[in-house]
């Protein structure tokens, strides 16, 4: 047995932070999935909120779904008093594949954009286990092509948009990217990936190391790809649209943006997906933050290392849109 | 997501945010977090900007609600909430909010002064360092009286009462009276009149063997105080040598995987099932799997009063034997 060494000790006010977070986060396995859903731990946004104080529109489509599959529901904000030309950031939630909705993470976003003219776009695809891959991924893709394709309409220029997530939604964001270069579909200006989901296998030292601790440990992980993939998770047989780490060629990806923290389970995955695409001759900046646990940022947002990696990401963003 | 902790402001009728209240700081202290960090947390968990105004060392620290360090000329408002963080009043804590605390932001300031002390303490020393060789004769039962004597007149220690001696990894030190404690890792003997701090140093020595390093291959009180102890003191006049059967089913458990030990030792410290997952940053039912694994690698139940009791002191002499007389 390979000797594993222990885990990065957590950032002193994430550690006093994460005491009273993993009390009142839902506990996770596939059988309590409905109750996780159900919780009131991240209650989603209402439209008031969205629009903050008539600072942005809030509408929902309906749009067709890839082939036969149903329609899905985009929720769209757009901002009410920018100058110049407006971006676009289409956003894939996070929650494990399996928990979550359109509303959750958009807050972030919607400071992104007040800050550098954007459109948020939020796709509600369909959750495993209910609905297996490669349905997440198509409803998401589909609503991309759709947002991309509705630039005109909904008032950006479609040079400007990127894709975003945050864990399982990075790991989305990230497929996306490789599928519609694969696909030629629609040109990304960037690709952001906040502590994405990349790697069914789930063999890294990270994963080990912090098996069982923190949030998001190696379990919980194991968990989350067998309910998108089923039988298939970890073995030869997995797309990488929906395991990106999968991907044998990362080159013409459009620039990303990946953070992560050192005291996490996608640790090590998300570290090797920046070193892959550097050595397949794209652009990436990477950010692991020490001492951090999966969310950190936004879990504990006031701790001066989430504030420290928020603001990494607004200015990469600013680098990215101006 | 928003901040989770952000709620325990409206949790007041809740008895468990009183405990995470706790457990924020003590975590804090534990991990040597410095005051922004304290004055930051007291922000965030009581939902409103707190301060913290050490006249004495000119260290102002404010931080707003978001978390965001927001330096603010002024001598604030009287009807805040607030609590002195040293008692003579030259360091204090304010959440800006005024009225009379409510239970949770009570607990708030008193845990947030209790943390912010020990970074002042630790960061501005109490007493001068005493010379080691005087300290040295002083808790030496074996040197002359009139020379004892002597060392404690320069230390101006002759006429103090309630001294205690420390024992330290490496040697002696001296508490005076209503000292605070800031050590690494220290036994402390029982606090007495000064001609006795031979007999003080020797409680302390013992009281160190049952302190721990604190780290994941000894986890434990880093600081114990000979009074404490009690009965267990007795544990500590056990010959080395002697063959403890129970200890070689622990260093078996302990093994066979990374968590056996820490999580043998927060069951066996905690108050409570949920304390001991709180600390593990475990859900308790993880806990609770790991405990009946743990317990069936130990060969004994743990849960019962007296397989815990059976734990307890097994951990305990696993530390001794760690820190050899």
């Amino acid at each position: 047995m390979t000797q594993t060494l222990p885990p990065p000790p957590f950032d002193p006010e994430l550690a006093a932070a994460l005491g009273v977070i993993s009390e009142m986060l839902p506990p996770f396995s596939l059988d309590s999935i409905a109750e996780a859903r159900g919780g009131g731990a991240f209650p989603a946004l209402t439209d008031e909120e969205l629009r903050r104080d008539g600072a942005f529109t809030v509408e929902e489509r309906q749009v067709p779904g890839l082939g036969d599959d149903p329609d899905i529901t985009l929720l769209i904000c757009t901002p009410t008093s920018v100058e110049g030309a407006l971006g676009c950031v289409y956003h894939t939630h996070g929650g494990g594949m399996v928990l979550g909705n359109r509303r959750m993470g958009v807050d972030g976003l919607l400071d992104w954009a007040a800050e550098f003219g954007l459109v948020v776009v939020s796709v509600e695809y369909r959750l495993a286990p209910e609905t297996p891959d490669p349905g997440p991924i198509d409803d998401c893709y589909a609503g991309l092509k759709w947002t991309a394709e509705h630039a005109a309409e909904l008032g950006f220029d479609p040079s400007r948009l990127i894709v975003a997530g945050g864990s399982a939604g990075g790991g989305l964001a990230a497929g996306l990217a490789l599928r519609a270069r694969d696909e030629g579909g629609p040109a990304l200006l960037g690709q952001m990936l906040m502590c994405p989901m990349l790697d069914d296998r789930n063999d890294t030292v990270s994963a080990i190391q912090m098996a069982g601790l923190g949030v998001w440990d190696r379990e919980a992980n194991r968990m989350g790809w067998s309910a998108l993939l089923g039988d298939r998770h970890g073995g030869p047989d997995v797309s990488p649209y929906a395991a990106p780490a999968r991907a044998a060629d990362l080159s013409g990806l459009p620039p990303a943006f990946i953070d992560v923290g050192s005291a996490e389970t996608f640790r090590d995955e998300d570290v090797a997906y920046a070193t892959r695409i550097w050595q397949a001759g794209g652009q990436a900046e990477l950010h692991v933050w020490p001492g951090g646990f999966h969310g950190f940022d936004m879990m504990a947002p006031a701790a001066a290392i989430s504030q420290d990696a928020r603001n990494a990401r607004v200015r990469w963003l600013n680098r990215l849109f101006s | 997501m928003r901040d989770l902790a952000v709620r325990l402001a409206a949790l007041d009728a809740d008895a468990g945010a009183a405990l995470r209240v706790i457990s924020y700081f003590d975590s804090l202290t534990e991990t040597r977090a410095g005051l922004q960090a304290i004055v930051r947390g007291a922000a965030v968990l009581a939902g409103c900007a707190a301060r913290l105004d050490d006249h004495g060392r000119r260290v102002h620290v404010r931080v707003d609600p978001d978390g965001n360090a927001a330096p603010l000329p002024g001598p604030g408002d009287d009807r805040w909430m607030r609590t002195l963080v040293v008692p003579d009043g030259s360091a204090t804590l304010a959440l800006e909010r005024a009225g009379e605390p409510g239970p949770v932001e009570a607990m708030i300031l008193e845990r947030a002064a209790g943390a912010a002390r020990a970074v002042l303490d630790r960061t501005r020393g109490r007493v001068p360092a005493a010379d080691p060789a005087l300290v040295e004769l002083i808790v030496d039962a074996s040197a002359p009286s009139d020379v004892r004597d002597q060392a404690l007149h320069k230390l101006h220690l002759a006429a103090a009462a309630g001294v205690r001696a420390v024992a330290l990894p490496s040697g002696p030190a001296l508490l005076g009276p209503g000292a605070a404690v800031a050590f690494a890792r220290a036994g402390i003997g029982p606090s007495v009149a000064p001609a006795e701090l031979p007999a003080s140093y020797a409680a302390a020595r013992v009281a160190l063997r049952f302190a721990a390093d604190g780290t994941p291959e000894d986890p434990g009180p880093t600081v114990v105080q000979h009074d404490s102890l009690g009965a267990l003191a007795v544990l500590a006049s056990l010959p080395a040598d002697t063959e403890v059967p129970d200890l070689s089913a622990l260093e078996h458990a302990t093994a066979a995987a990374p968590w056996v030990l820490s999580t043998l030792y927060a069951f066996a410290d905690a108050v409570s099932l949920r304390a001991a997952a709180t600390t593990l940053r475990l859900h308790h039912s993880t806990l609770q799997d790991r405990i009946a694994q743990a317990a069936h690698l130990l060969g004994w139940p743990i849960t019962t009063p007296a397989g815990r009791l059976r734990l307890q002191v097994a951990l305990t002499l696993r530390r001794l034997r760690r820190h050899p007389a």
